[in-house]
């Protein structure tokens, strides 16, 4: 079973741990409630989880202490209706995001193929406008 | 501008939200910009009960009453984001006492701030558990293949000194015919046999004080002495080879294969170190190694030979027995010494 923070398991060591990653979490955490586009799934979500939410995903995307397998983000996800204009705004989210925190483009790029990987995951066939 | 003016515009300006409340009518009054922001514009009809249902009036009306002052926190949604305020209201002196003024700090970055650190917390605590399972397991193989201090140099030095370890006894046993048994039986047959039989003689080894150092094959070493001395060490290994035999004797009884062990038993100096660097395992070997495996090998099936050292420390539990000399060594039979007949 594939995880995601395999391909990019140093990630999260190299750009400072935990010290990074939080901001990197806040920072997303604003962007996508302030988004129109994928802020909406969030309406009646939680604080607590949504923010667990988005510690998870960036600690799994940077290779931080979570892994999730593709079954565990499909079953997440699955009462969810995302189409590819939203997974591809939420791509835009995190690219500016890290951008922000002078990830090198390389890793961006890595942390992005990983996420692009699992759209099969979240957009589903029927669910495509 | 007048001061007044000034000061009324510094207030509108900051970002605490800034309310006054009529203790009377428990309503909202004046309210600068960023409570307006947060809780919409002024309407001086506005109930402070409406805007936040879940505080309970009466007892800030107690409150104030009393110690002229009342915190709390409250959380509301600001388009789609949670907001938390931590809300502190003071009586003012002024107006007979009847206005409060309330001062939200909005908190709310520290609340998700807090929620990040928990859910983190959650993350570390179960991967350094699972680091712990697998530290432990490692742990555990480690301990299948060097005795606990040698674990603990280890460990702490990355390395095991080699140590001269005297004096100690050696225990060797194997099977008469084992490759006749490998033929004759299916592979898995044989180690399952193996598995089993090592795993009794290592708990009745433990009992006496020996401890296994290695198998391979049929072949079976104990030694008693290593790491730590063992006065009785002889006496160990005496007890256990002939507890071996009484074992495996009474397992062939009820078994389809008839194991045949012979034992040799050395009393010397070991040496003691883990060999290898990357495969490692802790080993034994030196003098009193070689004369047991020597012992052994001409040992009848189901008996047991010791060398001169060793007949030394034993004690009339056992009777001993001349027997040809082996390399040039003095051998000796040992045997557990039959019970007197009881008495009458």
């Amino acid at each position: 079973m594939s995880k995601v923070n395999t391909v990019a398991q140093s990630l999260f060591d190299k750009y400072g741990g935990f010290s990074t990653i939080s901001r990197i979490v806040m920072s997303l955490y604003d962007r996508l409630l302030d988004d129109d586009t994928v802020g909406p799934f969030f309406d009646d979500v939680d604080m607590p989880k949504l923010v667990d939410h988005q510690t998870k995903f960036i600690s799994a995307l940077l290779g931080g202490p979570a892994s999730f397998s593709d079954d565990h983000i499909e079953r997440a996800h699955r009462h969810l209706t995302v189409n590819d204009a939203q997974f591809d705004q939420l791509k835009v989210l995190v690219n500016e995001t890290l951008s922000d925190f002078n990830i090198e483009k390389q890793d961006i790029e890595t942390v992005l193929d990983a996420f692009e990987q699992r759209r099969g995951l979240l957009v589903r066939a029927d669910d495509v406008n | 501008m007048s001061i007044e003016a000034i000061n009324e515009q510094l207030l509108r300006a900051i970002g605490v939200g800034v309310a006054l409340v009529d203790l009377s009518t428990m309503t909202l009054g004046f309210r600068n910009d960023t409570f307006a922001e947060w809780f919409g514009p002024q309407d001086n009809s506005s109930k402070l009960g409406e805007l936040f249902p879940a505080i309970d009036m009466d007892e800030i009306q107690k409150s104030l009453r009393t110690s002229g002052r009342y915190t709390t926190e409250a959380s509301f949604k600001l388009r789609r984001r949670t907001m938390t305020v931590a809300m502190e209201f003071n009586r003012a002196a002024q107006q007979g006492g009847s206005i409060a003024v309330l001062v939200c700090q909005n908190i709310t970055r520290i609340k998700e701030l807090e929620s990040m650190i928990d859910s983190y917390s959650v993350m570390v605590e179960r991967n350094t558990r699972e680091i712990k399972r697998e530290k432990d397991q490692v742990e555990k193989l480690l301990l299948d293949m060097m005795p606990r201090s040698a674990y603990e140099e280890y460990k702490s030095f990355g390395i095991v000194a080699p140590r001269v370890f005297e004096p100690v006894s050696v225990l060797a046993l194997d099977f008469v015919d084992f490759d006749a048994l490998i033929a004759k039986h299916e592979p898995g047959v044989i180690v399952s046999e193996l598995n089993d039989i090592y795993s009794a003689l290592d708990r009745i080894g433990e009992q006496f004080g020996c401890q296994r150092i290695r198998t391979h094959g049929d072949s079976y070493i104990s030694v008693s002495g290593v790491p730590d001395a063992e006065p009785e060490h002889a006496m160990a290994v005496a007890n256990a080879a002939v507890r071996f035999l009484r074992y495996l004797k009474q397992r062939n009884d009820s078994h389809p294969i008839r194991w045949q062990p012979r034992v040799g038993l050395a009393a010397g100096e070991v040496v003691g170190s883990v060999v290898g660097v990357q495969r490692y395992i802790y080993d034994v070997f030196g003098p009193a190694v070689s004369r047991a495996l020597s012992l052994r090998r001409v040992a009848a099936p189901m008996s047991i030979r010791g060398d001169a050292a060793i007949s030394e420390f034993l004690d009339d539990t056992f009777d001993f027995q001349d027997c040809p000399a082996v390399d040039g060594v003095k051998s000796i039979c040992v045997s557990e010494r039959s019970a007197a007949p009881a008495a009458g």
